[in-house]
């Protein structure tokens, strides 16, 4: 109970829409009523109608009503059914376009961070599902206890209007069905809903392993232990789900027991109430045969209800986003055109890192000049990166662009940068489309010219829909070169005047790396580049080589230079054109 | 509606028999319980005393409760043989898939496996529950409830009769309508339920180019889109459950006016139109439940289709030509392949003409552009790609095999890929995998010769650290060490199948990772795809492989000498400036 209200204390995406679309909301719950209300009321009806007919009333005029109101109920209840479940998930779809906006939004605040702390994206695929999630919270827990609750409230009330004793009896025979029950479940359910997440997850991570590192398994010639590995978590699986279905038949069989102990208790009270005269006795077969409809509406909160543990999980991590809007009243525009980046005696540590990733950095890239940066994997090459952007910012000195600090520059950083990483994205759109995301007012001849810039026209003209083919998810219809040149067009066409390539050729053999490099270096050739590269390919493009290692530039010069002069960068420019 | 599959189950038969035995039960069950309730009801109807009803409650309270019993005891019976299926499923899955190899995980996906093996036999183990019982009670209990309607008045059983074919073929029929419409809206509306994630997966991308704000509208936007295009489904898909309700319902209202009449001109008594009043929604509850469910069957019923025919495929013979020992591969043996070809999927040959005489401790390089074939050919060699039949021969050591995908062979030769699967378990055991039973200094000095040793001393808990996906982040250059490591744990593999081992990473890496490679080398006969071209200095016999075809071979002196395929894709690689 505690757990439930503490994952609402500081609830924004949750109960702020219960509020928004009151209307719709209501009415779904109408509906809802009205479904279980028309059910009840037919069979109701009905027995009052044949009780009534059996006196044999000697005019047929007598038990007309209840003959067109047993119509209105029969055809009623599916109606209302209907509308609300067209009505339930046009609002829970109306919330998820919100939920959508907001998530974006709380994303696209630290793009960059997810990029880097989940490199896989799953997160984001796990994000995109907490709202699926939430939005059967609604429809499967939400609506039918809510429902429910009102039936039990209107139930008790309008028996307790017949005589106080027995609303007080169903107040107490109802509450174990939809308060009682349902509370036992979550209870149950919770204790073992943590405990089969972390089975399951043993049997993922071994079954993830089994089939990543089959080829090893098969080698390795451990066939045995192969399957005895497998067979465990597959029993304790097993008798998890055991105990899980033992409990919900015993469950639905004590639920279905007390709705038997509502009929009799009915019939009694009945025997005492309504047996006064002939026509009050009428409306004893119309008590007791209502009842039956309802143990649709009262059994379901039960496993609606147990499933709560595993949307609170959900509800606790979309809370857990920071959505508070970012301030941006600092920010300024760059008067002048682009001149010099100055990066001035950096010191820089990740929150979390232990280690010191920068100390006191400096760096001084001029308009026009192009610089390769180097060093082993894991030395901060692409944290630099981040703080040229000002993705991250240093814990001293400063970064500059033409004297402005880059932190004011935020607003305006897809004018002056351009950036080529190792995979860029490509959307599931056409190729027209994604090119000119580069610059949105682009013409279809400026998009083509781009295309054609970075060599792909011929490739793209021989595909059936040419410029209008889809590049499928992530591009996966093209090799990789082909997807960065993709990516290099859009770079022309967002024009910015400081080129930031990330290693952009670490996924491809070394021929169409060479092409690659020789495209883009041609097509760039009046640009700022800064280049972190992996290897040595291609390094006579650029003027200035940086070896960053230990925090500190250890090797500085033109790529002529450092071959005459230091042996390391010598040995490394052997080795990678074959001469070692 | 019954997969004809589920009967081929073991056990299935004889529970059928007994389930539908107790649903005839549970049928009586109910009749009993609606006679004496209405027996009761008319009882008080009749103004008499409660002590004079109390025999039909009990009565109504023993049949009531018997039949939820029933209900219980069905799910009992029936969920130990759902248990085992399911249980044998997983594991003749880990099976199959041992037997299928890295190439069907290939072809298929690792997402795709896992998925099958884990929530498809979930889904599986629902169908079952759900299917069985309910397509028996479906079967038995209107049937046994109508009898006893039609003994009571059979002008209402005709009615209740005939309208239950009437509700099946309305649900069809609507059922088919909403296919079509969803199938005519799929593609757009997977377009757009895909948006989201493509978008929240493209969101660095789009800050780089500014857009990142202004996309929050569109993802708004074509959220409401995907609304509208949901809502126009499910009005129609609905439309068969609304049908289902709507006669359901209304037959029983129909029932209702119709006893009415009887009532009035003295046609029948109170009692038994209460009683057929009162088994009316039993009458229709199998169906109702049935169809409630009627999606997870239909999803439960795919993931069945899958697993059956996953393990319907066929399976590698003849892996035991070599006997099932490890090989002792010397410095005299031999492996020749002649005239060998292989293709993916019987179109084109990815490889063809296949020519090699390897022997010994031979250092074999295999060189050539991205798609030219030389993983594939690892793969070949490795027998976890099986040739095209009746083309060429292998031998090895003399002895023709039809594939390479055997035991013995197998168990003689260690293959590293560019990623070297790291498995979910401590470094030592990563280390120790094709050797279980090494002892712990075994496996220190071997991590010590792959030069791993400065970094196992930077772990919180040494070489029993956890590795592995989701665990401690381990970088390329670690891997192919720890990948290293196992090689010089064990010695009596002498063959050695490297896949491009450091292509992804950095110069400096690689530099420092050869000098470990390199005494690996001695002493085994070797395989070395690689695109970098250095490596080439270190082989004592080159392979250049274009389109699939070994181009040119020879020693790395005669092909350099000779002005073909090598010198040209030396060019090449060393291009740029
Ligand atoms: N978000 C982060 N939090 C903590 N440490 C990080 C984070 N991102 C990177 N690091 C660490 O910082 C170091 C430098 O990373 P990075 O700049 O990506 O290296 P490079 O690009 O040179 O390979 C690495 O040791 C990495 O583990
Ligand atoms: N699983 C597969 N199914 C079908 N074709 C494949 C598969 N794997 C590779 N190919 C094709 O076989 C050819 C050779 O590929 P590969 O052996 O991976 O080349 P390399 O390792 O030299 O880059 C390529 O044309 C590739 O597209
Ligand atoms: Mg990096
Ligand atoms: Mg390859």
């Amino acid at each position: 109970m505690k757990d439930f209200f503490a994952t609402f204390k500081h609830d924004t995406w949750v109960m702020p829409y219960l509020r928004k679309y009151k209307k719709l909301l209501a009415l779904t719950l109408f509906l809802g009523l009205m479904t279980f209300f028309c059910g009840s009321a037919l069979m109701f009806n009905s027995g009052y109608l044949i009780s009534k007919a059996a006196r044999h009333p000697y005019n047929i005029l007598m038990i007309y009503v209840p003959i067109v109101l047993t119509r209105a109920f029969g055809i009623g209840r599916p109606a209302f059914r209907y509308a609300e479940r067209i009505t339930s998930h046009n609002w829970v779809l109306r919330i998820v376009s919100d939920f959508r906006k907001k998530l974006y939004q709380a994303v696209e605040k630290q793009a960059v961070a997810i990029r880097q702390n989940f490199q896989t994206g799953d997160v984001l695929s796990l994000l995109a599902d907490d709202i699926d999630h939430i939005e059967n919270l609604y429809l499967r827990t939400v609506f039918p206890t809510v429902i429910a609750l009102m039936m039990y409230v209107l139930i008790v009330i309008a028996l307790g209007y017949f005589s106080w004793w027995f609303g007080l009896l169903m107040l107490l025979l109802l509450g174990l069905i939809v308060i009682v029950m349902p509370l036992l479940s979550v209870l149950v359910n919770g204790a073992r809903e943590t405990q089969s997440r972390a089975i399951q997850q043993t049997f993922y991570t071994q079954l993830t392993d089994a089939v990543m590192g089959l080829g090893d398994w098969l080698i390795s010639g451990r066939r045995a232990d192969f399957n005895a590995r497998q067979a465990a978590p597959i029993d304790e699986i097993a008798q998890l789900r055991r105990a899980d279905h033992q409990f919900q038949w015993w469950r639905d069989f004590t639920i279905q027991l007390i709705f038997g102990v509502i009929c009799l208790a009915l019939m009694v009270w009945s025997s005492f109430y309504w047996t006064s005269n002939r026509d009050s006795a009428n409306w004893i077969a119309a008590f007791v045969l209502s009842v039956f409809p309802l143990v649709d509406a009262f059994q379901s909160v039960s496993q609606g209800v147990s499933e709560w543990p595993s949307y609170q999980r959900s509800i606790v991590r979309v809370n857990d986003l920071d959505t508070a809007p970012v301030d941006d009243h600092d920010q300024t525009i760059l008067t002048e055109p682009f001149s010099v980046l100055r990066v001035g005696q950096i010191d820089f540590r990740y929150p979390a890192g232990q280690r010191q990733i920068f100390n006191q950095l400096s760096l001084t890239l001029k308009a026009g000049e192009k610089l390769a940066l180097l060093g082993p994997s894991g030395t901060g090459k692409s944290t630099l990166l981040k703080l040229i952007l000002g993705d991250l910012q240093p814990d001293a000195g400063t970064i500059q662009l033409n004297d402005v600090p880059i932190a004011h520059l935020q607003n305006e950083r897809a004018q002056l940068f351009g950036v080529l990483d190792q995979q860029p994205y490509l959307f599931n759109t056409t190729i027209m489309n994604n090119v000119r995301m580069g610059n949105l007012q682009a013409t279809d001849d400026q998009v083509k010219a781009a295309l054609e810039a970075v060599e792909l026209a011929p490739m793209i003209d021989a595909l059936p829909d040419g410029y209008d083919t889809m590049v499928a998810e992530g591009g996966a219809r093209f090799s990789g070169g082909e997807r960065q040149r993709l990516a290099l067009a859009r770079i022309l066409l967002q024009d910015a005047p400081i080129i930031i390539l990330d290693e952009p050729t670490v996924s491809l053999d070394p021929i169409t790396e060479a092409h690659l490099l020789a495209t883009v270096f041609r097509v760039l050739h009046d640009k700022t580049i800064l280049w972190v590269t992996h290897h040595l390919a291609g390094i006579n493009y650029v003027d200035q080589v940086r070896f960053l290692e230990d925090g500190q530039f250890d090797m500085a010069g033109t790529p002529q230079e450092l071959y005459a002069t230091a042996p390391r960068f010598k040995r490394l420019y052997d080795l990678d054109q074959g001469r070692d | 509606m019954f997969d004809p599959a589920l009967f081929k189950l073991p056990g299935m038969r004889r529970l059928t028999v007994i389930l539908a035995l107790l649903a005839v039960i549970e049928g009586i069950c109910i009749i009993i319980q609606a006679q004496f309730m209405s027996v009761a009801i008319v009882g008080l109807w009749h103004l008499k005393a409660l002590g004079t009803v109390l025999q039909p409650m009990l009565i109504f309270a023993i049949a009531w409760t018997m039949r939820q019993l029933l209900v219980v005891v069905k799910n009992k019976l029936m969920y130990p043989v759902v248990e085992k299926t399911t249980g044998d499923l997983r594991r003749q899955v880990m099976q199959k898939l041992y037997d299928l190899g890295p190439s069907y995980v290939a072809k298929t996906g690792t997402g795709n496996v896992v998925t099958t093996a884990l929530e498809g036999i979930d889904k599986v183990q629902t169908y079952l529950m759900l299917v069985v019982i309910k397509v028996i009670d479906m079967m038995v209990i209107p049937w046994v409830i109508l009898i006893y309607i039609a003994w009571l008045r059979w002008r209402e059983a005709l009615f209740l009769l005939a309208i239950f074919p009437l509700i099946i073929l309305f649900m069809i029929i609507l059922g088919y309508a909403a296919q079509a419409k969803a199938d005519r809206q799929y593609v757009g509306y997977q377009r757009m339920s895909n948006h989201f994630v493509d978008t929240l997966r493209g969101l660095p991308t789009l800050k780089q180019l500014g857009l990142s704000k202004r996309y929050a509208e569109n993802v708004y936007q074509v959220s409401e889109g995907y609304r509208k295009q949901t809502l126009a489904v499910i009005k129609i898909a609905m439309l068969s459950t609304f049908a289902l309700d709507f006669f359901t319902t209304l037959s029983i209202a129909v029932v209702a006016v119709f006893l009415g009449f009887g009532l009035i001109d003295g046609s029948i008594t109170l009692l038994p139109a209460l009683v057929i009043l009162v088994l009316s929604p039993d009458y229709f509850l199998p169906l109702r439940t049935f169809a409630s469910d009627y999606h997870a069957t239909l999803n439960g019923k795919n993931a069945f289709a899958a697993v059956q025919k996953m393990l319907a495929l066929p399976i590698a013979t003849d892996r035991d030509q070599l006997g099932d020992q490890p090989l002792a591969w010397q410095a005299d043996s031999t492996l020749s392949l002649q005239q060998v070809a292989f293709s993916y999927d019987d179109a084109q040959p990815a490889l063809s003409q296949l020519n090699i005489q390897a022997h010994g401790y031979q250092r074999i390089g295999i060189i050539g552009a991205s798609g030219s074939g030389k993983s594939t050919l690892i793969n070949l060699l490795g027998g976890f790609l099986t040739p095209t039949a009746g083309h060429g021969t292998i031998k090895v050591n003399g002895q023709t095999v039809t594939h390479l995908n055997q035991t013995a062979w197998q168990q003689s030769f260690f293959y590293i890929p560019q990623n070297p699967y790291l498995f979910h378990a401590t470094l030592a055991e990563n280390i120790a995998f094709y050797q279980p039973d090494a002892g712990l200094s075994a496996i220190g000095a071997a991590a010590d010769k792959a030069g791993l040793t400065a970094w196992i001393k930077t772990l919180p808990d040494g070489l029993n650290t956890a590795i592995g996906e989701g665990s401690r982040g381990v970088s390329g250059g670690q891997a192919q060490r720890i990948a290293l490591a196992r090689a010089f744990l064990d010695k009596s593999r002498k063959i050695l199948l490297f896949d491009e081992p450091t292509a992804h990473l950095d110069i400096e890496t690689e530099a420092a990772l050869k000098q470990t490679i390199l005494p690996v080398l001695d002493d085994h006969l070797v395989f070395f795809a690689t695109h970098r071209l250095h490596w080439i200095n270190q082989m004592d016999y080159v392979l250049v492989v274009d389109h699939g075809q070994i181009v040119e071979q020879g020693t790395p002196t005669e092909l350099t000498a000779h002005d073909g395929a090598y010198v040209q894709l030396r060019n090449e690689m060393g291009g740029g400036k």
